[in-house]
């Protein structure tokens, strides 16, 4: 590790005060002189063919500006994957789950577009539903799409290797299964937008989105305006997690009702709305058989995943090859075979949701290791590390672990959790458990096919030279990106992290792909420091020439400016510096040239100074069909021990404890990096313990609230130990990788494995309600019995 | 019919007309500007619309506009004292506990009820105060390491 | 989330508000704390006209000790103050206990004791408690006046034998027996914010620190369409002598008196084998809480 003066620290967050003071800006706290208010109507219905859309009586409600339907709207069709563009921006033809959309209207007050809502008539043609993924799959279920037939949505077949004559080959072979139930990211912010429309044909788009890029490039395409016409906003955003990933019919209402009415128009999206929006964690169902020798070295994994995508694709094509790609690892295996199914159901569309496809899959199969250590007489952490993958390792589908501390991190979880004095020792009740897992640090391939760069940077200096202005489109959701990317530009820049300022989150000033798979660090961050190195040598090439130097003698760090080590002679930029800006409070003073007066020569010699820089990963990955999705430069790991109590009397789980350890290569923010670690688990141990997105038999959501849908409150949470493991990942900006997703990996095995430890019984269904876990241990005390 | 109110927003006597069906979040939101003040499901569920109502800590979102007629209401901007932080601001900028932010200026709240009442907490009274506001970023560590240190420089203040 | 539109009366006194009621009838809703009514109202499960609000009635918020032989709680007394009120913790134990597991903090400080007992959701929290104490409700119209035992006030889910022109006026709780423990538990997912699956409020006399129990009182919530004492199991336990063996063989004949629902918090048999489990853990409780019984 180099010796950094603002990497690798725990400095405050930029953007702390502002959110401490309630003064930051989110979608919803912005508001325009003439803004109108949106609302949209959704079916009440989940499967029917829409025969008639009446909206004459809306339009006639006095305050009511604009209702819009397909026929304003067009069929034009979009989606996440251009490969499988599924839906129009209202439905026309038929709606699909209970909550579809059908039309949207803009009024003067909120009130008034509610009223309209009520107002429009719709015609329906009931037809049969199917909320079920193995009812959809059978002969004769409803058909929700006609150009999917049988409501297969997207099938994967992968092997490598001959799996089936390896696991007839292994002394032992054991077989699990695994369902987890639909999620939502509950993030905290509903989803919010204002959409400004000007004469000039312009669109700008407020809102809160991971994603500026992907919804400039949806909302142009969708409302047939020039992309570069498009402009996308986003403030700051409370939470995204994943189904904040992909343009909303909200954003595209507001602008298609801005185009419509010339007012700016507004909506957000009720708590009850965002659930039916969804695009949050698929249900799967995963079938796995894994096969080892007696001395519990791995050798063949058969994976089956049925996935219940909802009505639409979304992110699920990604999501269904995800559930395969990334069991490829941590684990050296020499074969695997992957048989994957995304299921079409009249529901709101799952998409990507932290740990993106691999989270239901890698608990299955990090309970799997721990029944066949079990049978083998093997400790689970002696049998994990004996399998485990090294930096330079490749795994069996070709991803690159370029870095991998999997062993460190392992070895610092045993360690931390006293797991030596407790595994096997802890009374009934009582139970420790373990379990591994590895991710992405950004998707080796854009969404659509592309040459395009995922990420530019442009840095710009302030004239006096003080001030290093960093603009990237990258999205600052709450991971913390606008701060890493302040850290890296002034490490780079050697100035101090108050000399930085972040401008992110628009269009306008750079490409970036965005804020999901676990990318911003590592792609963002090669662009700005990228940028950074140009400012750097633009600088040093005019001071060589300004002061007759050699370029190579020129170095900058701590703010000031050093020549072969030493001060040199730069009298006369000083005296001019201090000339050019008499009376002000701040003079450069000491022994050295400062950064500031650097810049300012520049400045005076070139104008403006700028630097650019950009990053795209090299070609990834092997050549099979579908080999793209799971590749990434990087790959972060972790390893968790959790800790339970159960009450074996109402089957009640309490977490005491959690010991996690990740490697993010160099952290370049220590708090930051162990705030991504404590999240992950928090929202691990809800999707283990409570989380379920629950439907009547009608398709309609049971418990669309923050109320009936259960994520943890402070009470539910453990004290976490968090232990930061840093490899120097060659392919990350200063050896940094993921640390967002990854870390959620291990959280939910490690707790099925802890309850396994502590009452015998093992749960392969979530979410492990005390009525799941105490009818499990009923079971099994009246089995013993027989 | 829209009523007449007087009330004390973070120090400052205000006098406004509202409707009866507007809420308080609405109120401070729409009316006054105050959008610190997070508006997260409207149904009391989550917590980022707390604001303190003569001292205590309540969910915004369920109180009416014409009900804090004659109250005291500390809402986040009100806690900073001339430009500079309150010691749980600073202590959750230090600390680390604010990520996305929206449920910081509640959390932030319902720490300053507690630490009015209890200067000196327990861990378990800290979990338990901020229990209603819900955090899906942090994980609550930070928090309550925050509220932690933020009551320790308040008792350190208050001693010297 | 939009309130539908509706007028708003904020009496000065409880004959204004008693007159305001009897014109307004079934059109007007009584805004206490408002935590239970404005979900209500947003979800549009509840469309009152009018709503009248007890904010300014004097003594509504008002916890007053009757010397020797009780307490007087007013209807707008919060949650949070019942929680934390000393006399309350130390002889309506239940009362505390129940209010302290009642949502969370910014929501216990709104809720009030009269909004938790009129709605009469069946998950309630201070119902059971209040039916394990001698508990008496009183009930004004602008022209009657009435008190009625709280364990005849609940009829079904969200009904009670108030009418729609009667205000809840104040609560009146017997002070317990000497060498009395009483108990709360509540079963649900998280450690807070939760609606109960099952919970159970208990209250036990000894007839002294050794003596065998000379009442007892059980009272479970969420298993039936109101809260409902387990009559043959307090039966059951009068005149034994207190014993974790005792407590059990209660609570199991304390499942008799249930017709638990299947929903989505919890099936029926689940919630059947907790109503045993838990009646016998709260009773361990208030046991202890008896022996501990200071004058």
């Amino acid at each position: 590790m180099g010796d950094y003066r603002v990497l690798n620290t725990r400095a405050p967050r930029i953007d702390g005060p502002a959110k401490a003071t309630g003064q930051a800006k989110y979608a919803d706290d912005f508001k325009m002189p003439g803004t109108l208010y949106a609302a949209i109507l959704q079916s009440p219905i989940a499967h029917a063919r829409i025969l008639h859309i009446d909206t004459s009586k809306a339009k006639k409600l006095p305050g009511v500006k604009a209702v819009v339907t397909s026929r304003e709207a067009g069929l034009i069709k979009y989606g996440v994957s251009p490969a499988r563009y599924d839906e129009t921006l209202f439905a026309h033809d038929k709606v699909r789950y209970v909550g579809d959309e059908i039309a949207a209207v803009a009024a003067f007050d909120q009130d008034t577009a509610q009223e309209a809502l009520s107002l429009i008539k719709v015609d329906y043609e009931e037809l049969p539903a199917v909320f079920d993924m193995f009812e959809a799959m059978k002969e004769g279920a409803p058909q929700i799409h006609n150009e999917f037939p049988g409501n297969m949505n997207a099938e994967v077949h992968q092997e490598f290797g001959d799996t089936d004559a390896a696991l007839a080959a292994c002394d032992l072979v054991i077989d699990h299964t695994f369902l987890n139930k639909r999620q939502d990211a509950a993030f905290i912010e509903p989803h919010s937008c204002l959409a400004v429309y000007e004469p000039s044909g312009r669109l700008t788009l407020y809102t809160s989105t991971q994603v500026p890029h992907y919804v400039m490039r949806t909302v142009a395409m969708t409302l047939q305006i020039p992309v570069g016409n498009v402009r996308v906003v986003k403030p700051y955003v409370g939470g995204g997690f994943g189904p904040k990933c992909e343009a909303t019919p909200l954003e595209m209402s507001c602008g298609l009702l801005s185009k419509v009415t010339g007012h700016p128009v507004k909506m957000s999206y009720s708590r009850e709305q965002v659930f039916l929006h969804s695009r949050a964690r698929h249900q799967f169902y995963a079938e796995m058989s894994l096969g080892v020798m007696k001395d519990g070295t791995m050798v063949a994994l058969k994976n089956k995943a049925v996935l219940d995508g909802g009505a639409y694709t979304s992110f699920g094509i990604a999501t269904v090859y995800y559930s395969g790609s990334l069991l490829g690892g941590p684990y050296k295996l020499k074969s695997m075979k992957y048989d994957g199914y995304r299921v079409y159901t009249n529901k709101p569309a799952c998409g990507a949701q932290r740990g993106h496809g691999g989270v239901a899959h890698r608990a299955c199969f990090e309970q799997l290791i721990d029944m066949t250590a079990e049978k083998l007489g093997m400790d689970p952490i002696d049998m994990r590390l004996k399998n485990i993958m090294m930096t330079g390792d490749m795994t069996v589908n070709e991803l690159d672990m370029s870095s991998l501390g999997m062993k460190e991190c392992i070895e610092a979880i045993r360690k931390g959790s006293d797991w030596n004095n407790k595994k096997g020792k802890l009374p009934k009740g009582k139970g420790i458990g373990m379990a591994c897992g590895f991710f992405v640090s950004g998707a080796g391939y854009p969404i659509y096919r592309s040459d395009t760069y995922h990420s530019t940077v442009v840095i710009k200096l302030s004239e006096d030279g003080g001030m290093a202005n960093v603009l990237t489109g990258s999205a600052e959701i709450g991971q913390g990106s606008d701060t890493t990317m302040a850290m890296i530009a002034a490490e780079t820049l050697g100035i101090s992290l108050d000399n930085v300022r972040v401008y992110s989150g628009d269009t306008d000033y750079s490409v970036d792909l965005g804020a999901y798979s676990s990318r911003q660090t590592l792609m963002t961050g090669h662009a700005t420091k990228e940028a950074a190195e140009e400012i750097k040598s633009k600088i040093a090439l005019y001071l060589s020439q300004e002061l007759n130097v050699p370029i190579a003698s020129i170095t900058f760090g701590d703010g000031i400016v050093k020549f072969d080590g030493g001060p040199g002679n730069f009298d006369k930029l000083r005296t001019n510096y201090i000339k050019e800006h008499r009376g002000w409070t701040d003079p450069p003073s000491g022994e050295y040239l400062t950064f500031r007066e650097a810049a300012r020569l520049a400045y005076l010699r070139a104008g403006t100074i700028v630097g650019t820089g950009k990053y795209k990963p090299p070609k990834l990955g092997g050549s099979y069909k579908g080999a793209a999705v799971g590749t990434s430069p990087a790959y972060g790991c972790s390893a968790q021990i959790v800790e339970v109590s159960v009450d074996l009397d109402t089957g009640q789980i309490t977490v005491d404890g959690m010991t996690d350890a990740h490697d993010c290569g160099l952290a370049i923010n220590k708090m930051s990096v162990e705030g991504q670690m404590q999240g992950s688990l928090s929202m691990g141990l809800g999707e283990c313990l409570f989380e379920e997105v629950k439907f009547d038999s009608r398709g309609r959501i049971i418990n669309p609230s923050l109320g009936e849908y259960k994520i943890p409150t402070a009470l539910d949470m453990p004290k976490v130990k968090s232990i930061i493991v840093e490899s120097n990942e060659p392919n990350g900006p200063y050896g940094a990788k993921e640390v967002g997703e990854g870390a959620i990996m291990p959280t939910i095995p490690a707790i099925l494995n802890a309850i396994y430890d502590a009452t015998g019984v093992r749960i392969n269904e979530l979410p492990v309600t005390s009525e799941r876990l105490f009818m499990a241990l009923k079971k099994n005390a009246e089995g013993a019995k027989i | 019919m829209k009523k007449a109110i007087q009330l004390t927003i973070n120090g400052q006597p205000v006098e406004a007309s509202v409707s009866p069906n507007q809420t308080l979040v609405q109120f401070l939101r729409d009316d006054m500007g105050l959008t610190g003040t997070k508006h997260g499901c409207g149904l009391g569920d989550c917590g980022a619309c707390t604001v303190l109502l003569d001292g205590k800590a309540v969910n915004s979102c369920l109180v009416l506009a014409v009900q804090a007629d004659g109250c005291q209401i500390l809402t986040i901007e009100g806690l900073a004292e001339n430009g500079k932080l309150h010691p749980l601001q600073q202590a959750f900028v230090d600390k680390g506990a604010i990520q996305c932010g929206f449920c910081t200026p509640g959390m932030i709240l319902s720490a300053k009820a507690l630490l009015d009442e209890k200067p000196n907490p327990t861990e378990l009274e800290i979990r338990t105060a901020i229990s209603g506001n819900l955090c899906r970023c942090t994980g609550y560590q930070k928090i309550v390491e925050a509220i932690g240190e933020a009551a320790e420089v308040i008792r350190f203040r208050e001693e010297s | 989330m939009l309130l539908p539109k509706f007028d708003y009366h904020e009496p000065a006194t409880l004959e204004e508000a008693l007159r305001l009621l009897s014109e307004m009838g079934g059109n007007a809703r009584i805004i206490a704390g408002g935590t239970d009514l404005l979900v209500r109202m947003k979800l549009k499960v509840e469309k009152p006209s009018q709503l009248i609000s007890l904010r300014k009635i004097p003594g509504f918020d008002a916890i007053i000790r009757r010397e020797n032989h009780g307490v007087t709680i007013g209807p707008a007394v919060t949650a949070a103050e019942l929680s934390k009120n000393e006399l309350i913790l130390d002889r309506f134990t239940p009362i505390a206990l129940a209010a302290g597991r009642l949502g969370a903090p910014v929501v216990r400080n709104r809720a009030t004791i009269g909004g938790n007992l009129v709605n009469a959701r069946p998950a309630a929290d201070l119902p059971p408690a209040c039916m394990v104490l001698d508990t008496k409700l009183k009930l004004k119209s602008a022209t009657t006046e009435r008190e009625i035992e709280v364990g005849e006030f609940f009829r079904g889910p969200g009904e009670t034998t108030i009418e729609p022109n009667e205000l809840l006026v104040s609560i009146f709780v017997e002070t317990p027996a000497p060498w009395t423990g009483g108990a709360y538990i509540k079963l649900g997912a998280r450690k807070t914010l939760e609606i109960s699956m099952v919970n159970v409020a208990v209250l036990l006399t000894l007839q002294d620190q050794e003596g065998i129990i000379v009442d007892a009182k059980i009272a479970l919530g969420a298993v039936a369409p109101t809260p409902v004492r387990a009559f043959a199991a307090e039966e059951y336990l009068i005149g034994r002598q207190p014993s974790t063996e005792v407590f059990h063989e209660a609570g199991a004949i304390g499942v008799g008196m249930c017709e638990p629902i299947t929903d989505h918090r919890g099936s029926m048999e689940y919630r059947c084998l907790m109503i045993e489990t838990l009646t016998s853990r709260a009773l361990n409780q208030a046991y202890q809480n008896a022996l501990a019984w200071k004058p």
